[in-house]
């Protein structure tokens, strides 16, 4: 086996990892398939004896709603639980708990949080795609009444099929944080190291006795500087065969909402009834733009900035902080951002300083960049 | 007290380090063999220090870390001036936005 994780320095494994969890584009298939044959090999079964590829998990899930009898019984306990237990088990007797957690902090948690909630919102994609929620009924005489009780009884029943199917799936290139803190802590293991050639290559697998569903990675992922899902005027995640996820800033937008941004003005914002997509609409229009258009004051100016409030109907104000960057732009001039700051704030370098988490009068920089 | 983009970097006295920070991980140095401070996930550019010392961050990466630099450094990225740091301990904070409800990540 050449992919072995043999104990990899971790700032080599997570940059590695990072890179795996952020591929898009198709799998090589045949390395693909012969990592997943070796898994099953390695957990002590015999190979699969059918590949069914998916362009989507959605997809995927779609075979699985109607024919996952025919597939045979899920060994997923056996392919991946069993091996990330000997290996989290031999990484624990190698290093100590002290020293597990020592080197989760400098390998898995650098990842977590950039792989883990893009796989939670595909997750909850597919539950709302397959098993929706009923729309709510707000009359009580009407939400007893027993036809409405019955569909969301099937509703429920429907999510909870669907909530079981995804329980079965390997998250291939989305395990990048364990992966990375394996492959740092070298377990050696055969098991492992044919999840991890699965993992690069692939989104998430479905392994059954004798079929296995894979599904190709993402064809597109847009991603902001923090690894949040993020795209204006587009779906953030897509796959080849049209499921997709929209977000703003790691915050999950309706389809349309792309949009619904073009053409805006100040009143069509101050007339958007969700104050979250309202804020997307605000920060996509340009604070600029809509403090100049809507005439609004400042409330305090002092060498660390300036302190604008944006009255909004029925909700907290906007109050915003307006920082000019301290490094010029390649083109010589100075780059202005707006950050929102809690409404209590009274003056701009209270602002500043509740952005850093500090004090007003402890913010005082001695050099900025 | 230091600031480079969406970093400031804060002097405190040894005193002030927790106790804790004394056994904690070391975070790795990079392939350049510079401490991250924070890595913009899209374009990788970093808010990085040269030179000998120790990172120890509190929790996940958008947390605040320790600094210590036994004989100064200095932090450079793609798109700031560099900034000299004197020899000594540092608390680094990444900048937070705020959002109704929740608080967000500035990333520059």
């Amino acid at each position: 086996m050449s992919s072995q994780l043999t104990g990899r320095p971790a700032d080599l494994a997570v940059a590695h990892w990072r890179a795996v969890a952020a591929a898009t584009g198709p799998a090589d298939r045949a390395t693909a398939e012969q990592a997943v044959r070796d898994a099953y090999r390695a957990a002590g079964l015999a190979e699969p004896v059918e590949f069914r590829w998916h362009p989507s998990p959605r997809a995927a899930v779609a075979e699985l709603l109607e024919r996952r009898a025919e597939f045979g019984a899920s060994v997923r306990e056996r392919v991946r639980t069993a091996a990330w237990e000997r290996a989290r088990a031999g990484a624990l007797a190698a290093h100590g708990p002290a020293g597990w957690a020592a080197l989760w902090a400098t390998t898995g948690a650098e990842l977590a949080a950039t792989t883990g909630l893009p796989a939670e919102r595909v997750r909850t994609a597919l539950l709302d795609h397959f098993a929706p929620e009923p729309e709510p009924i707000t009359d009580w005489q009407e939400a007893r009444k027993p036809e409405n009780k019955a569909v969301r009884a099937l509703a429920a029943e429907q999510r909870g099929r669907v909530r079981l199917l995804l329980l079965d799936a390997v998250a291939g290139q989305h395990d990048a944080a364990w992966l990375a803190a394996f492959d740092t802590a070298g377990t050696g293991d055969a098991a492992l190291a044919a999840l991890a050639a699965a993992a690069r290559q692939t989104g998430w697998w479905w392994p059954y006795e004798r079929t296995v569903l894979l599904s190709e990675r993402p064809a597109a992922l847009h991603r902001d500087e923090a690894g949040r899902l993020d795209r204006a005027d587009g779906p953030a995640l897509a796959y080849a065969d049209g499921f997709a996820l929209y977000a703003w800033r790691g915050m999950p937008v309706p389809a349309d909402f792309p949009a619904r941004l073009t053409g805006l003005t100040p009143e069509r914002i101050r007339a958007e009834d969700n104050a979250e997509l309202r804020r997307v609409m605000l920060e996509h229009f340009g604070y600029d733009r809509y403090l100049a258009e809507s005439g609004a004051e400042p409330l305090h100016r002092d060498e660390t900035g300036v302190l604008w409030r944006i009255q909004l109907p029925d909700d907290e104000p906007v109050v915003m902080v307006e920082v000019v960057n301290s490094t010029p732009e390649p083109d010589g001039t100075h780059r202005t951002y707006y950050l929102r700051v809690p409404p209590g704030t009274r003056t701009a370098r209270a602002g500043v300083a509740w952005t850093f988490g500090v004090e007003e009068s402890a913010y005082r920089p001695q050099r900025e960049t | 007290m230091y600031r480079q983009g969406d970093v400031l970097i804060v002097p405190v006295e040894p005193s002030a380090v927790p106790a804790s920070a004394a056994t904690m991980a070391r975070q790795p140095r990079d392939g350049r063999g510079r401490l991250v401070l924070a890595l913009g996930e899209v374009t990788g550019h970093a808010h990085a220090v040269l030179g000998p010392g120790e990172l120890v961050r509190e929790g996940g990466p958008f947390s605040f870390a320790w600094l210590h630099l036994p004989e100064g450094g200095k932090v450079v990225h793609e798109e700031h001036a560099t900034i000299a740091l004197p020899a000594g301990w540092f608390r680094v904070v990444r900048q937070r936005e705020y959002a109704p409800g929740a608080v967000r990540m500035v990333a520059d």
